[in-house]
C-alpha cells in the first residue's frame, strides 16, 4: 500500500503553532524576580508575541510554496507580521517584561504541516490569519490598558486585511462576511 | 508576570485547536459564482453574524450605559449609515461593480442593524441617517473615484472603531464591534482590488 501524505489539517496546523507558542513563552526558566506586575497584560501580550513569531516563520514557509504574485504578497504579509512582533513586544517591554524570542526556522518547520503546493499553503495561511484575528479580538477583553487595546485593535484590522488578501489569492471574495470574528 | 504566568502561561483561545479537522475546499475550481451566490451568506456566516448581533444586543443589559460610550456608539452608527448610503448611491449611478456594491451594501446594512439594536437596548433611540458624506457627488463620477472615496470612508470607520475599542467601558461590546471593524478593513482590500490597486497599502 503506497504511503500517502496526510492532508494538512487545521488542528495539525494550529496544534503545531500552539505548541510552538507555548514553548516560546518561557518553559522551565525560573520566574523573574522583578518584572511586570500581575494583571498588567504582560502575560497575554507575551503569548501574542509568541504567536506572531510563529506567524512570521509560517509566512516564510507559505511563501516558499507559492509563486509569482502570491509569493510576493506572502513576503509583504510576513513583513507586516514582523512589525506586529515589534509593536506588541514594545508593549511588553514597557511593562518591564521581555518578549519571547522566536525559534529557529528549522524548529518551526518541524511543527508546521507539509505544504505540498499553492492550495495547501493558502489554506494554512487562511487558518493562520483567522487565528491571528481571533487572538487580537479576544485580547481586547483582557488587556487592562487603553494603549494596549488600541494597538490590539489596530493590528486586528491589519490581520483582517491580510486575511482578505489570502481570500483573493485563493480566488475568493476579499470580504465575504459582514462580521469577521476569526472563527470561520 | 507572576510565577504561574512564567511556568504555564494561558494561551489565548486562538491557540487552542478547534474541532474542525477537515480541510476546507476552496471555491477556486468551482464555476464562477453568480451575483446571487455572492450575496447569499454561507451557513457559517449566518451563524457568526447572528452570534455577533445577539452579543451586541445582549451586552448592554448588564449595566447602565455610560454617556461617553453612547456617544461613541452613535458616532459608529452614523459612519455606518454614511457607508450604507454611499454604496446605495454608487449602485444607483453604476459607480461600482454591481456584485461588489451589493455585497458591501448588504454588509453595511448588517452593521447598521446591529448598532441600532445595541442603542435600542441601551434605551437610546438610534439617530436617523444624516446628510450624505461630503464629496460624494464628485465621487460618483467614475468607479475609480468612488472606490477611492469609499476606501476613505472605510478607513475612517476603522479608525473610529479602533478608538472606540480602546476606550469603551463595556467589555461585552468589544469583540462584536471588533468584528465589524475587521470587516471594514477587508472592505478596503476589496475596494483596492476593484480598481487594480495594490491589495495592501504600502506594497507596490
Amino acid at each position: 500500500m503506497p504511503l500517502v501524505q496526510p492532508r494538512p489539517t487545521r488542528r495539525g496546523a494550529l496544534g503545531g503553532a500552539a505548541a510552538l507558542a507555548l514553548a516560546s513563552c518561557g518553559g522551565g526558566d525560573p520566574p523573574p524576580v522583578e518584572g511586570p506586575r500581575a494583571g498588567s497584560g504582560a502575560g497575554l501580550l507575551s503569548s501574542i508575541v509568541a504567536l506572531e513569531n510563529a506567524a512570521v516563520a509560517a509566512w516564510a514557509a507559505i511563501g516558499e510554496a507559492l509563486a509569482g504574485e502570491a509569493r510576493r504578497q506572502a513576503g509583504a504579509i510576513r513583513e507586516r507580521e514582523l512589525i506586529h512582533v515589534e509593536r506588541v513586544g514594545e508593549l511588553v517591554r514597557r511593562l518591564g517584561g521581555e518578549p519571547p524570542e522566536g525559534r529557529s526556522a528549522e524548529e518551526y518547520a518541524r511543527m508546521f504541516p507539509r505544504l505540498s503546493g499553492e492550495e495547501t499553503a493558502l489554506r494554512f495561511a487562511g487558518d493562520l490569519e483567522e487565528q491571528l484575528v481571533r487572538a487580537y479580538l479576544d485580547a481586547l477583553r483582557s488587556l487592562p490598558d487603553e494603549e494596549q487595546r488600541r494597538v490590539a485593535a489596530e493590528i486586528a484590522a491589519e490581520e483582517a486585511e491580510d486575511l482578505a488578501v489570502v481570500h483573493v489569492l485563493a480566488g475568493d471574495q476579499a470580504a465575504p462576511s459582514p462580521f469577521v470574528t476569526g472563527t470561520q | 508576570m507572576t510565577r504561574r504566568d512564567a511556568e504555564s502561561p494561558t494561551p489565548p483561545d486562538a491557540l487552542r485547536p478547534t474541532r474542525r479537522d477537515a480541510a476546507r475546499p476552496t471555491r477556486r475550481d468551482a464555476a464562477r459564482p453568480t451575483r446571487r451566490d455572492a450575496l447569499r451568506p454561507t451557513r457559517r456566516e449566518l451563524v457568526a453574524g447572528t452570534a455577533v448581533v445577539a452579543a451586541l444586543a445582549l451586552a448592554p443589559a448588564a449595566a447602565a450605559a455610560d454617556p461617553a460610550d453612547l456617544e461613541r456608539l452613535e458616532r459608529l452608527l452614523a459612519l455606518e449609515q454614511r457607508l450604507e448610503a454611499a454604496y446605495q448611491a454608487a449602485l444607483d449611478r453604476d459607480a461600482i461593480d454591481r456584485g461588489l456594491g451589493e455585497m458591501l451594501l448588504a454588509h453595511e446594512r448588517e452593521h447598521v442593524r446591529a448598532l441600532e439594536q445595541v442603542l435600542a437596548a441601551l434605551g437610546r433611540r438610534a439617530p436617523q441617517a444624516g446628510v450624505r458624506a461630503p464629496g460624494i457627488g464628485m465621487a460618483l463620477a467614475s468607479r475609480g473615484a468612488f472606490a477611492r472615496f469609499a476606501h476613505e470612508l472605510e478607513r475612517e470607520a476603522v479608525a473610529a472603531y479602533t478608538d472606540a475599542l480602546a476606550t469603551l467601558r463595556r467589555d461585552g461590546l468589544l469583540q462584536p464591534l471588533g468584528s465589524i471593524m475587521a470587516a471594514a478593513a477587508q472592505h478596503q482590500v476589496a475596494l483596492r482590488q476593484s480598481v487594480g490597486q495594490a491589495l495592501l497599502r504600502g506594497v507596490a
